[in-house]
């Protein structure tokens, strides 16, 4: 059935049909959230329904365009809203794990790209294994030692060493396949020159690697932007939240802010998912290599 | 090793067994005088009981409010100096023997302002009392308060079974058990090590033949140390039963005394907090020959599980050390301290708090840890496979109700785990089928707009999936959700999707389904795009139609890059946290829970801590089978 697909015989207007069909299945949501934002109000329907309504009316309630277009969920849901507080804690989760890992993760695969020593193989492995463990599982005693043993819940930097640390075997295992392509003929000549290791993975490696770096630490970036569950386990302060748990917040439970949800969830979602579009052809070359990240 | 020379052999196993006892000796030795303060601490509280419950008794059948103050007096005359005595009826202060309640403010005379926390402890006291009659869980009846080392201990004080009043008493500490010096674990150090070093002087120093002698007199000086700081822990634990013994013989002496013939009850002062007496002391103040004996049975076995780990890791070290793997180790750092130094700082964070959790977590599966007893030590907790037992061991998944429906069981295991493979099963499969499906059509070549399509499709993807569940949640409204009001249109009824598991079910489906096939979309297009195009051309020439073609060349060039595509997917759909969490939340009653979230569930709704982690470690195992098996067949295939 598929292979009928192949070849310029089939009639182009079906596949254009199809896509288009799939689009709007792909985009509707996205618009819907849009929808909503734009709407100016808290209420998850599109358009009210008069008591008797007719076939349009009911049509016009699922397209998603705004009845009236008005801002007001924007600009309220960052200064009547503690959002704007929330995407703070975000940014400074984020890209504090961000640093603390890929800094931690540079050094230690150059040390397992370059040098040769007794327990190389098996730190790479267990770094490869430790992303098989389920994240319920480490995340009670994870629980138990940051809140309960260093009693950093509900703390930023609680959340940044967990987000870091997590982020670790992934950074290393991505960055070591970079450093194993770059050619030792540039580290021996430095050698000759008189150069320690130090110098070298400093003034020579580090500079080559900068895209494979800054690709990382954008991954490192995104994982810890969108992280949910542990941010909701650790965070128990309202004013601690991290956008993805204020977002959560403004629906979950008994708060029914629709619009609120909307216009936050767009704020958050634009800068990922540029980097995202920017990023998927590495992410996916990353991931079918072998590593497998549950 | 037979590099090393005779000397150097029998210093290392000296030096191995001179280490391993240190760390065994001292570290069990500091580990049973925690374990005797503890006791100490125990016993001193225990005691403080008794006292107050005397005095509780005895002021509760007074007949008016001088008589209570005459015994309190009296009380406080045939008490250690320390001692207090404070009586609150309601909002006065009946009866003092507090130095601070003298003068204008002596005994009796209303609570200041400033003294409500007593009236509100009254008033506790008196709550727990009740709720304690009426049945249920057993609530305090009794506060204990540390004063430095003395116990403040508060009593209801009651008459004709209604409680009047509280009594709150001051009992100095008195030492029971006292300390044990480390007199026996140094003897024996000094006793093992020169028992070695005789022994490996007149014997042949051969590997084989060192390792028996040290290993020998370490488990001789082991053995000798367990058994005799277990019998003194038992000892410490009758000088404590004996002391309570005294005190309670003690007390009934002196009310005696104090009323004239009518005592009180020896039996009914020994008493935890909701005042149910444990028994140890009979009525006759002696001590019942069966609960002492339990009871110092128990305090030991407390402390062995980590006494004989201490012991095990002390053996440990002597091993290392003495056949040369310290040695080698030390050796490796020093040669290769640069790299160490290199991954230090990554290995260190990730140990802390990537693996040490993981194995604390696998720790946490044996015990029945939960909110209540965190501050535990897990050895006191141990339940061994208990939790998997209930896990596991509960086939229990439908039964037959009264009226013969069909009633199922959620929260069992086997259901969750059913759910989870069908959840898997459907969402990798529709993802696999549509997303190939799209790479195939985004493939054709000389289509128009292709790289706009991409994009669009790729949304999903791109997408934080925590928003794209709540939106889902969102459009799934039953009152105002647009896909009810899509059904509207076609004239149907609106759906309550979240009241019946299987429409439940559809709506987690829709939207992880929604998100999930771009991946597969992309991973197709790049293999298909890697496939050169004059294959196709010769396939044409031979006459090849256009499903052979797809089945000879499209799919086995897709292989290499679908089968880790679908091996990740397949993992990533087990453990799609976010998508049922936040869209299903498991409604109706937890039927749509997969594995991951129901352990969530009971850790962090249920605080049951030990079954999580043992529900968690079955999910770990699952996948760990689950690789295996995959990787079996992978490397099959590739044989092919």
């Amino acid at each position: 059935m598929a292979g009928s697909r192949r070849e310029e015989r089939t009639p182009h207007w079906i596949l254009h049909a199809f896509l288009v069909a799939t689009v709007i299945y792909t985009v509707y949501p996205v618009l819907w959230v849009l929808t909503i934002a734009l709407s100016g109000k808290q209420s998850l329907a599109i358009a009210d329904l008069p008591a008797d309504p007719t076939k349009l009316d009911r049509v016009r309630a699922v397209v998603p365009w705004p009845t009236r277009f008005a801002f007001g969920n924007f600009i309220s849901v960052m200064t009547d809203q503690p959002f704007a507080r929330w995407m703070l804690n975000s940014a400074i989760v984020a890209i504090g794990a961000t640093i603390v890992g890929v800094a931690l993760s540079c050094t230690a695969a150059y040390a397992f790209s370059r040098f040769k020593f007794p327990g190389r193989r098996f730190g790479m492995m267990s770094f490869l294994v430790s992303q098989m463990f389920p994240g319920t599982l480490t995340l009670i005693p994870l629980y138990i030692i940051i809140v309960q043993w260093l009693g950093l819940g509900s703390t930023l930097s609680g959340l940044v060493i967990v987000y870091a640390t997590t982020s670790i075997p992934f950074s290393v295992w991505m960055l070591k396949g970079y450093f194993d392509t770059i050619p030792k003929e540039l580290e021996e000549a430095a050698v000759m020159e008189g150069a320690g290791p130090g110098k070298i993975f400093w003034s020579i490696v580090l500079p080559l690697a900068k895209p494979a770096i800054a690709i990382t630490a954008l991954f490192s970036f995104m994982t810890g932007w969108n992280e949910f569950i542990q941010a909701a386990t650790f965070m128990d302060k309202e004013e601690m939240y991290t956008a993805p748990v204020g977002l959560r917040f403004f629906v979950g439970g008994f708060q029914q802010q629709w619009g609120y949800f909307a216009a936050g969830s767009i704020i958050v979602s634009i800068p990922v998912v540029l980097l995202f579009l920017y990023l998927q052809k590495y992410l996916v070359s990353g991931l079918t290599a072998g590593s497998v990240k549950g | 090793m037979s590099t090393t020379g005779p000397p150097a052999l029998r210093v290392r196993f000296g030096l191995g067994l001179l280490l391993g006892l240190v760390l065994a000796l001292g570290g069990g030795w500091a580990l049973l005088r925690g374990a005797r303060a503890q006791l100490e601490d125990d016993w001193i509280t225990r005691r403080a009981i008794v006292s107050a419950n005397a005095l509780g008794a005895l002021v509760g059948q007074a007949a008016d409010d001088a008589a209570a103050r005459t015994l309190v007096a009296g009380w406080q005359a045939t008490h250690p100096p320390g001692s207090r005595v404070r009586v609150i009826r309601g909002t006065a202060l009946e009866a003092s023997t507090d130095p601070a309640d003298s003068g204008d403010r002596a005994a009796p005379r209303r609570l200041a302002r400033e003294e409500k926390p007593l009236y509100d402890q009254a008033q506790r006291l008196r709550a727990g009392v009740d709720s304690n009659r009426e049945g249920g869980a057993p609530k305090p009846e009794i506060e204990v308060e540390r004063e430095g080392s003395a116990r403040r201990v508060a009593v209801p004080l009651e008459a004709d079974g209604k409680v009047t009043g509280m009594a709150q008493v001051l009992v100095p500490a008195e030492p029971s058990i006292g300390a044990r010096p480390p007199l026996q674990a140094a003897l024996l150090l000094l006793a093992a090590l020169v028992l070695y070093a005789l022994a490996a002087l007149f014997l042949p120093p051969r590997v084989a033949l060192l390792a028996t002698v040290s290993t020998a007199v370490f488990c001789l000086a082991s053995a000798f140390f367990v058994g005799g700081e277990l019998r003194a822990l038992g000892l410490a634990e009758r000088d404590g039963q004996r002391a309570l013994a005294a005190t309670v013989a003690a007390e009934v002496g002196r009310s005696r005394a104090l009323t004239g013939a009518a005592g009180i009850d020896g039996g009914a002062l020994d008493t935890d907090l909701a005042r149910r007496p444990l028994g140890l002391v009979t009525g006759a103040g002696a001590i019942d020959r069966e609960k002492g004996e339990a009871g110092a049975q128990d305090v030991r076995r407390r402390v062995l599980r980590s006494l004989l780990a201490i012991v095990g890791l002390g053996f440990v070290l002597l091993v290392l050390v003495g056949f040369g793997g310290a040695r080698r180790v030390g050796r490796a750092l020093v040669s290769n301290r640069q790299a160490y130094a290199y991954i230090a700082p990554a290995i260190i964070g990730t140990t802390l708090l990537v693996f040490f959790p993981f194995f604390y977590g696998i720790a946490l599966s044996f015990t029945d840890s939960n909110i209540y007893n965190t501050n535990l030590p897990l050895s006191e907790l141990w339940v061994g496979f208990r939790n998997y037992g209930t896990i596991l061991g509960d086939f229990g998944v439908v039964r037959r109700a009264a009226d013969g429906h069909w009633v199922f069981n959620y929260l069992n295991f086997y259901w969750t785990f059913l759910f989870t493979v069908i959840w898997t099963i459907t969402n990798v499969a529709w993802g696999v089928s549509f997303g190939l499906l799209l790479a195939l059509v985004l493939n054709t070549r000389g289509l128009a707009l292709r790289p706009i399509y991409r994009v669009l499709l790729i949304l999903p993807w791109a997408m934080p999936n925590y928003i794209t569940a709540l939106i889902w949640k969102g459009m799934f409204h039953r009152q105002f959700g647009v896909v009810n009001q899509v059904l509207a249109i076609f004239g149907f009824e609106p759906l309550s999707w979240f009241d019946r598991p299987f429409t439940s079910y559809l709506t987690a489906l829709a939207t992880n389904g929604w998100l999930s096939f771009p991946f597969m979309m992309v991973v197709s297009l790049g293999a298909l795009q890697s496939i050169p195009a004059d294959l196709y051309e010769a396939a044409r020439v031979d006459g090849a139609s256009r499903w052979q073609q797809f089945k000879a060349i499209t799919l086995p060039s897709l292989k290499p890059a679908l089968v880790p595509a679908v091996i990740l997917s397949v993992v990533w759909t087990f453990n799609m946290f976010n998508i049922i969490y936040l869209v299903t939340a498991g409604e109706p009653g937890g039927s749509t829970e997969i594995l991951i979230t129901q352990a969530y569930k009971f850790a962090f709704q249920r605080y049951q801590y030990g079954y999580a982690a043992a529900y968690a470690t079955i999910i770990f195992a699952i996948l760990l089978v689950y690789g295996t098996i995959q990787n079996r067949v992978t490397r099959a295939t590739e044989a092919l």
